[in-house]
C-alpha cells in the first residue's frame, strides 16, 4: 500500500535566549539550541512516536507542529499546509494535547465542549453527535456538568482528550498523554488512539515511556539533545533487543561523541 | 466574527456563574454607599447636636432680657463673679455676661456703655456661646444706630442660581471619583481574566484553535468592558444613593438638574473610557507573568490615570488639544457636560480620540498573544 505523507518536518531549529542566571549557570553561553536540524515525516493512519528524555526537544516540537511557538529556521507542513506561512489553516487540522494547555476548572465538560466546538466551527448537531458518542466513550457523560475543578486527575484528563478532538482532526499530536495516570485510565486513553489510527487518523505522540512507544508506535524517532538520534519502524529498531536497550546503545553514542 | 461572541459568551459565563465574582462587582458600589452614608450621618450628628449654651447675665437691661433668654439657657448666677468665673473654666458654665447697672438709660443718652463677657476659648460650646452673645450684642447695636440698614427689607437678595453653584461642584468632584472607581472595577475584571488565564495555562489552549487572535483580543475587551461597566455603575449608583446623605447640607444638588441628552452623553463617554482602560490594562495583564506581578503593575496605570482625573479639574475645558489626551479627554468631557459647557467638537475628538485609541490598543493585545515570549513567558 502506497504510503501518504501528511507531515514533513524540514530542518526545524528553535533556540532560547538564556536568562542572567541561566548564562552563568552554563558558563556564559547565551542561547540553548532546543531543536537543532530536525527532519522527519510521518504517514497517514499510522502512530509516529517522539522519544526521548526529559529536556530533549520533545514538547519544544510539538509546540512548533503546534504553531505556538515559531521555529527559528526551517518549516513543516501539515497536510500540505505551512506551520510557519498558514498557521491558521494548520490550526484548524491538529488536535493538540500537552500537559501545559489547561481548561478552566470553573466550566463543566459540557460547557467547554462547546466552547471549543464553537471556536472551531463545528456546526450544532455534529456537535452534540460528537459530543454524546465521546462522552460516553470516556464515561465523562455522568460528570458532564461537574465543574472540571471538582473532577479526577484521570477525568480531568479523558476531557482534554475529548476537547482536543472536538473538531475530529485527521492529525493529532499528543504530548505525554498518560502521565501521571494510574493504568486503567492510562490504558484506556491508549486504547483510544489505537482506535483513532484504526479509523486512518496520524498521531504524533511524545513519550519518555518506552514499553508505551514499543507498544502503541509504527514508527519511532528518537530525539536526543534536540537531534534525531534515530528513525525507523518500531519493528526494525527491536530486531535485536527491546527499545530501552536500544536507547540506551543510541543516548551512549551520542553522549560519547559529545566527550 | 461569531468567535468574538463565542468567547465573550464565555467571559460573561465565567463572571455571573461565580459568586465570588459577582460580589466582587458589586461590592465596591455596596461598600461606598455604606461607608459614604455613614461618614454622612456621622457629619450630621455632629452639626446638629443641640448646644443651648448656659449664660449668667448680671444686671440684664429690659431692652436685651428676651433676645437674651430666647437664645441661652439663663443661669441663676448664684456666688460672686469669681466663683462664676471658675465654673467657666470647669465647663460647667459657657459665659458671664456683665451689663452696666443703667445700662438703657446710657443707650438712650447715646454713651458707650461696656459689656463684659468671660469666656473660655479652649472650650468650644464656651466660645460658640461668646461669638453668639456678641453676634446678638453687634445686632442689637446695629438696631438702634439709624445710620444705614443692609438687607433689611423682604426679597431675594442673592442672585447667584443655587443650580449652577451646585453643578460647578460636581463637575469637579464627579469626573475625578467616576473615572477612578471605573479604573477599579477595570482591574477586577482584567486581571482575572489575562493574567489569570495566562497564569493557569487556559489561555494558550485557546490559542490552539483557528481562531484569529484580533477576534480573540476583540471579545475579550469587549465582555470584559461591559463587565467593568456593570461595576463602574454598582460604585455610581452607590454614589448617588449616598449623596443626600453625604452632602445633604448642600443645596440645590440633584440629579434632575440634568437631562436625558446629559446622560446620554456622560454614559457614551463612559464606555470609551472603559474600553480604552480595559484594553490599557489588558495589555498590562497580558505582559505580566502571573496575577501578583500583573497587580503590582497595576500602580504605575493607576497613578496616570489618577493624574488624569485631577488635572482635569485644574485645566480650562476650552484648550480643545486636551481632548487629543485619551482619559484625560474623558474626565474633561465630564466635566464640561456636567457644568453645561461642553463643544461638540471637544466631544466628538474625545470619542474619536478613546475609540481609536482602543482599536490600536487591541491590534497591540493581538500581537502580544502572537508572542510566544508573552504566552510561555519565554
Amino acid at each position: 500500500m502506497e504510503k501518504t505523507e501528511i507531515l514533513k518536518v524540514e530542518h526545524l531549529k528553535k533556540t532560547f535566549r538564556l536568562s542572567l542566571r541561566q548564562r552563568k549557570n552554563e558558563g556564559g553561553v547565551r542561547v540553548r539550541t532546543a531543536v537543532d536540524d530536525l527532519s522527519f515525516s510521518a504517514y497517514k493512519g499510522e502512530i509516529f512516536g517522539l522519544l526521548g528524555p526529559n529536556g530533549a526537544g520533545k514538547t519544544t516540537t510539538l509546540r512548533m507542529l503546534a504553531t505556538l511557538i515559531k521555529p527559528d529556521s526551517g518549516d513543516a507542513f501539515i497536510d500540505g499546509k505551512s506551520i510557519v506561512a498558514q498557521p491558521y489553516e494548520v490550526r484548524g487540522k491538529i488536535g493538540f494535547l500537552t500537559s501545559e494547555l489547561k481548561l478552566e476548572s470553573f466550566f463543566s465538560p459540557n460547557y467547554i465542549f462547546d466552547f471549543f466546538s464553537e471556536l472551531h466551527g463545528v456546526p450544532k448537531d455534529i456537535r452534540e453527535e460528537r459530543k454524546k458518542s465521546l462522552f460516553a466513550r470516556f464515561g465523562i457523560d455522568k460528570f458532564a456538568d461537574v465543574k472540571l475543578g471538582n473532577l479526577s486527575t484521570g477525568m480531568k484528563q479523558k476531557t482534554s482528550i475529548v476537547i482536543s478532538v472536538v473538531h475530529a482532526p485527521e492529525f493529532i499530536i499528543f504530548d505525554e498523554p498518560t502521565n501521571g495516570l494510574d493504568v486503567i485510565t492510562a490504558k484506556a486513553v491508549t486504547d483510544y488512539l489505537s482506535e483513532l489510527r484504526g479509523e486512518g487518523k496520524t498521531i504524533i505522540l511524545s513519550t519518555h515511556i518506552f514499553s508505551l512507544a514499543e507498544k502503541l508506535c509504527d514508527r519511532v524517532g528518537v530525539i536526543i539533545d534536540g537531534r534525531l538520534a534515530a528513525l525507523d519502524d518500531v519493528a526494525a529498531l527491536t530486531a535485536e533487543k527491546n527499545l530501552e536497550d536500544k536507547f540506551f546503545e543510541l543516548y551512549s553514542e551520542v553522549a560519547g561523541d559529545r566527550q | 466574527m461569531s468567535a468574538i461572541l463565542t468567547i465573550m459568551k464565555k467571559e460573561f459565563a465565567r463572571f455571573f456563574g461565580d459568586k465570588r465574582l459577582i460580589l466582587s462587582i458589586l461590592l465596591p458600589g455596596l461598600i461606598i454607599y455604606a461607608v459614604y452614608t455613614a461618614m454622612g450621618s456621622i457629619t450630621q450628628s455632629f452639626t446638629e447636636t443641640p448646644v443651648q449654651a448656659v449664660v449668667c447675665v448680671r444686671n440684664m437691661p429690659q431692652s436685651l432680657s428676651q433676645a437674651v433668654s430666647s437664645v441661652f439657657i439663663i443661669d441663676e448666677g448664684e456666688g460672686d463673679d469669681e466663683a462664676l468665673k471658675e465654673r467657666i473654666r470647669e465647663g460647667d458654665l459657657d459665659l458671664l455676661v456683665i451689663f452696666p447697672e443703667d445700662f438703657d438709660e446710657a443707650i438712650a443718652e447715646n454713651a458707650l456703655p461696656d459689656v463684659s463677657i468671660y469666656y473660655n476659648s479652649g472650650d468650644t460650646a464656651s466660645s460658640s456661646a461668646y461669638y453668639a452673645m456678641t453676634a446678638l450684642l453687634n445686632s442689637f447695636e446695629e438696631s438702634i444706630s439709624d445710620v444705614l440698614t443692609i438687607n433689611r427689607g423682604e426679597g431675594q437678595f442673592d442672585l447667584a442660581d443655587s443650580g449652577a453653584l451646585a453643578k460647578d461642584i460636581l463637575s469637579m468632584i464627579v469626573p475625578m471619583v467616576l473615572i477612578m472607581l471605573l479604573f477599579s472595577g477595570c482591574i477586577a475584571v482584567v486581571l482575572e481574566s489575562i493574567a489569570g488565564e495566562k497564569e493557569r495555562g487556559t489561555f494558550a489552549t485557546m490559542l490552539v484553535t483557528p481562531v484569529k487572535r484580533t477576534y480573540i483580543a476583540a471579545g475579550k475587551i469587549l465582555s470584559l468592558s461591559a463587565l467593568a461597566m456593570l461595576s463602574g455603575l454598582s460604585s455610581f449608583l452607590g454614589l448617588i444613593f449616598s449623596i443626600p446623605s453625604l452632602i445633604g447640607g448642600l443645596e440645590g444638588i440633584s440629579f434632575t438638574m440634568y437631562g436625558f441628552t446629559d446622560y446620554l452623553l456622560i454614559f457614551l463617554v463612559i464606555i470609551m473610557t472603559v474600553l480604552v482602560l480595559v484594553a490599557l490594562l489588558s495589555i498590562v495583564s497580558a505582559f505580566a507573568k502571573s496575577t501578583k506581578e500583573a497587580n503590582g503593575l497595576m500602580a504605575p496605570v493607576m497613578i496616570l490615570v489618577l493624574l488624569c482625573s485631577v488635572v482635569s479639574m485644574f485645566v480650562p475645558n476650552t484648550a480643545i488639544g486636551i481632548y487629543f489626551v485619551p482619559v484625560l479627554n474623558s474626565a474633561m468631557c465630564i466635566s464640561s457636560i456636567m457644568s453645561g459647557a461642553l463643544s461638540v467638537a471637544a466631544f466628538l475628538i474625545t470619542i474619536g480620540v478613546n475609540l481609536a485609541f482602543t482599536l490600536l490598543l487591541a491590534v497591540v493585545l493581538a500581537f502580544m498573544f502572537n508572542s510566544e515570549k508573552i504566552i510561555f513567558n519565554g
